[in-house]
């Protein structure tokens, strides 16, 4: 017996087989069959508009929340959060979405439920979460609404990003006064120091000097005064005729129990940049900053508010 | 042929090597080689930078930069060691104020565990009048009128959850990021990242009221754990000498103990070119801060330099020990630029079982001798503009329960309520805070959080952000693993804390 059958025959067995297969994975599995009705164009691709309400909103919190779970690493209960086609095809019992959807139903669970979502003591999805994705299902869970038109959201809350910082970047900046810094760390060593690790910006700590410190030392640190953002001279021997307005950089100065008087308001009135000013414990009358109070500086100390 | 004399040092110097003096090393030593190795390599990679703390050994407490420009420059934390009762002071419940005395519902009680209550306890309302204060109409008791008028400054926390119930663990939990002895808590973290301004003056300072009791803990609390030993927390006493044994003994002068130093400094000298260990060094560098401190500490520590007026907005009395007195020196040394200040007030452990422990005495004394110390400190930070860049932190390590304890199954003399890991209030103010901001809700019986939950490493993670610092970045290896304050779990930088 050759026991052989014609080419014809057996592609069209392995093509019934291959179909058989097809169809039962479809059956079986909803976001097969809707790869194959888009590959086919049975159905439309679903792809949210970038600036879709979806996108900007709803999408991070399934990402942060669901994502672990319901996604490329693990699809359990065969359904994926991970994008907006995988969110419109459901899960192993088919649609999610609508306002009374298993998703909506599954994330408002009592934590204690043990179909409530998510699994497991993570933390629930907050108040404000809840009610975007509920405004985003009632709307008919659509990708080409524009997140500026729902009003009724509430505020976006960005989660905290960490600041990188390019240590080339900070190198260069540092370069033009790092030999004088060095001259003048070593002459005056542990009061200037960088603000951070990413920054040009000193700060300048006098008060640790207290009384040895006064107008010639102020006056030995002006060639940083570009760099110099905040300045603490509390306690120290300067006087009013310390050389103040050369500090065009310093934003935050405190003048804490030093024996200044009203006399240096000019001098403060020069500096361009403050924004916060410490005068405690001295004795700079009020009236003599009406100045910067116009210009919106933060005046400290001149009033009772310790009482 | 080498001399045999030359020999016989060698011989003792490797015998005095022992696997001990190795592996201590090899965390400083080998430790910091490895790091700086990896630091070449993480300056190109992604993800958390890898900085680099290493110091000279003389200098251990020298400034560092932080990474990247911090809201905070120092930590004033005032810990009420004993769990307050956040029912009865700052989560105003009028809803379970109508259910007090009834039997609380199962639903409360499935698959909970207490440290005391059993059966089914009664709840328990609000014990005293709350009222609404500051600018947003905050609830507040009326246990703290003088806090009530610093509202607008504070930043509360009413979602704070912990997964401890007993208080030396959740102590250790909020000190150091876990619920066991062994790791450093966040004044060594701190200081062993950004070091302390104030080289005459430690800069990690403890200051413990409450009649000498710390906390269940410990002084674990403010141990320096795996970091090196020169980050740990100083215990300072606000009446008689700042430090004990600072002060020379009778009849030795400064002259006198200066050479003394010398000598012991000297042999501590020879000992490090003989054994190379860096510990020497610290030493050598903590007597000689010891020596600075005599001149300066007593100085910082003095409220008796304090005019009256102030001493009567704190309530301070000098000469005595008590939380009044801890919080203007924490003021004063805040000034001086001592980078972390940990304040320890026991005694808020509201069970109902003797008279102190319930919240209708217990409570209100705690209450009276720390409001007004507290809002003076607030008060007085803001005016001396030290508010701008420190980062006030008060709380407890749980909460409280809205039901009133029954300890096995009795009804109690006092009124009381059981620990709460599930949800408890704190509240934080100053450097980079949000102020006047109320942050999560819990539900209307304050049993759960129902709205933005914070976990203890969440508030570190923030705390350290504010300080200038990646949670992820501050970190030290140690068995094996890059060990960090907020610990493995994932943590969490609250943005709505953050001004």
């Amino acid at each position: 017996m050759t026991g052989r059958i014609s080419a014809w025959a057996y592609a069209a067995g392995v093509l019934l087989v291959t179909g058989c297969g097809i169809a039962a994975a479809m059956a079986l599995r909803p976001g097969f069959a809707a790869t194959v009705r888009q590959v086919t164009g049975l159905e439309p691709a679903r792809i949210a508009a970038p600036d879709s309400f979806y996108t900007v909103r709803v999408a991070p919190l399934f990402d942060r929340h669901c994502a672990g779970c319901h996604g490329a690493r693990a699809a359990k209960g065969q359904l994926r959060l991970d994008s907006f086609a995988a969110v419109w095809r459901g899960g192993r019992h088919g649609d999610v979405l609508g306002k009374d959807g298993e998703l909506y139903r599954r994330i408002t669970l009592p934590q204690s439920d043990e179909k409530a979502m998510p699994p497991d003591g993570k933390p629930p999805l907050s108040k404000d979460e809840l009610t975007v994705i509920r405004l985003w299902l009632a709307d008919g869970a659509r990708g080409d609404v524009p997140a500026a038109t729902v009003k009724d959201a509430p505020r976006l809350v960005l989660p905290v990003t960490i600041p990188q910082m390019n240590p080339q970047d900070v190198a260069r900046q540092r370069a033009p006064l790092a030999d004088e810094l060095a001259r003048l760390q070593k002459r005056y060593p542990g009061l200037i120091a960088y603000e951070s690790l990413a920054s040009a910006d000193l700060q300048v700590n006098a008060m640790l000097a207290g009384k040895r410190f006064g107008d010639a030392d102020l006056q030995a640190l002006l060639p940083l005064a570009a760099r110099i953002v905040r300045l603490d001279l509390s306690g120290t021997a300067v006087t009013d005729a310390a050389p103040l307005s050369g500090l065009r950089a310093v934003t935050h100065l405190r003048l804490a129990g030093t024996g200044l008087t009203g006399a240096v308001a000019p001098a403060l009135d020069g500096m361009a940049a403050l924004k916060v000013l410490t005068v405690t414990g001295t004795n700079i009358a009020p009236e003599s900053l009406a100045g910067l109070r116009r210009r919106g500086v933060t005046i400290h100390g001149e009033g009772d508010d310790g009482a | 042929m080498k001399d045999p004399r030359l020999l016989l040092t060698d011989l003792s110097r490797i015998q005095a090597q022992t696997r001990r003096h190795f592996l201590g090393w090899g965390t400083g030593g080998l430790g910091a080689f490895f790091l700086n190795a990896a630091m070449t390599e993480d300056a190109r990679a992604d993800g958390p930078q890898t900085l680099n703390f290493a110091r000279d050994p003389a200098t251990p407490l020298s400034v560092l930069p932080p990474p990247f420009r911090a809201r905070a420059k120092r930590v004033i934390y005032l810990h009420m060691g004993g769990a307050p009762s956040q029912l009865d002071l700052f989560d105003y419940k009028p809803v379970l104020a109508r259910f007090h005395g009834h039997d609380c519902p199962q639903s409360f009680l499935k698959g909970k565990r207490f440290a005391f209550i059993s059966g089914i306890p009664k709840l328990l309302g609000p014990q005293f009048p709350f009222r609404q204060a500051g600018r947003n109409g905050t609830w507040i008791s009326d246990r703290m009128p003088h806090l009530e008028r610093r509202l607008d400054e504070l930043c509360l926390v009413k979602s704070m959850k912990t997964d401890q119930f007993n208080h030396a663990p959740a102590q250790l939990l909020v000190h150091t990021g876990d619920p066991r002895t062994g790791h450093a808590s966040l004044g060594s973290w701190v200081t062993y990242g950004l070091g302390s301004e104030n080289q005459n003056l430690p800069g990690f300072i403890v200051l413990v009221s409450s009649g000498g009791i710390t906390a269940n803990a410990g002084k674990p609390l403010w141990g320096s754990g795996f970091l090196p030993s020169v980050y740990q927390g100083v215990q300072c006493r606000s009446a008689g000498e700042p430090v004990l044994y600072l002060d020379n003994p009778k009849d030795v002068s400064r002259a006198q103990r200066r050479q003394v130093l010398d000598a012991v400094d000297e042999i501590n000298r020879q000992t490090h070119v003989q054994f190379g260990n860096p510990e020497t060094v610290a030493r050598i560098a903590q007597y000689e801060m010891a020596f600075r401190m005599q001149l300066e500490a007593s100085d910082a520590m003095d409220i008796r330099r304090e005019s009256p007026a102030v001493l009567e907005r704190y309530g301070a009395e000098p000469g005595k020990t008590s939380y009044a007195n801890n919080c203007l020196v924490a003021r004063r040394l805040a000034e001086r630029g001592v980078r972390f200040i940990q304040l320890y007030h026991w005694g808020w452990d509201s069970h109902g079982t003797p008279t102190d422990e319930g919240v209708n005495v217990g409570l209100v004394n705690r209450c009276r001798e720390t409001d007004q110390p507290t809002a003076a400190l607030l008060a007085d930070l803001k005016a001396r503009g030290l508010l701008e860049d420190t980062l006030v932190v008060w709380g407890g390590e749980f909460g409280r329960t809205p039901m009133w304890e029954n300890r096995g199954g009795q009804e109690m003399a006092f009124i009381g309520r059981d620990h709460h890991p599930s949800a408890f209030t704190i509240w934080m103010a100053g450097g980079g805070v949000k102020a006047g901001l109320v942050h999560g809700q819990t539900d209307d019986m304050g049993y759960e959080i129902v709205q933005d939950p914070v976990e203890v490493r969440d508030l570190h993670a923030t705390m350290l952000y504010l300080l200038g610092f990646d949670h992820q970045a501050l970190k030290y290896p140690y068995q094996g693993l890059d060990q960090k304050l907020t610990g493995v779990k994932p943590a969490r930088i609250i943005p709505q804390l953050l001004a």
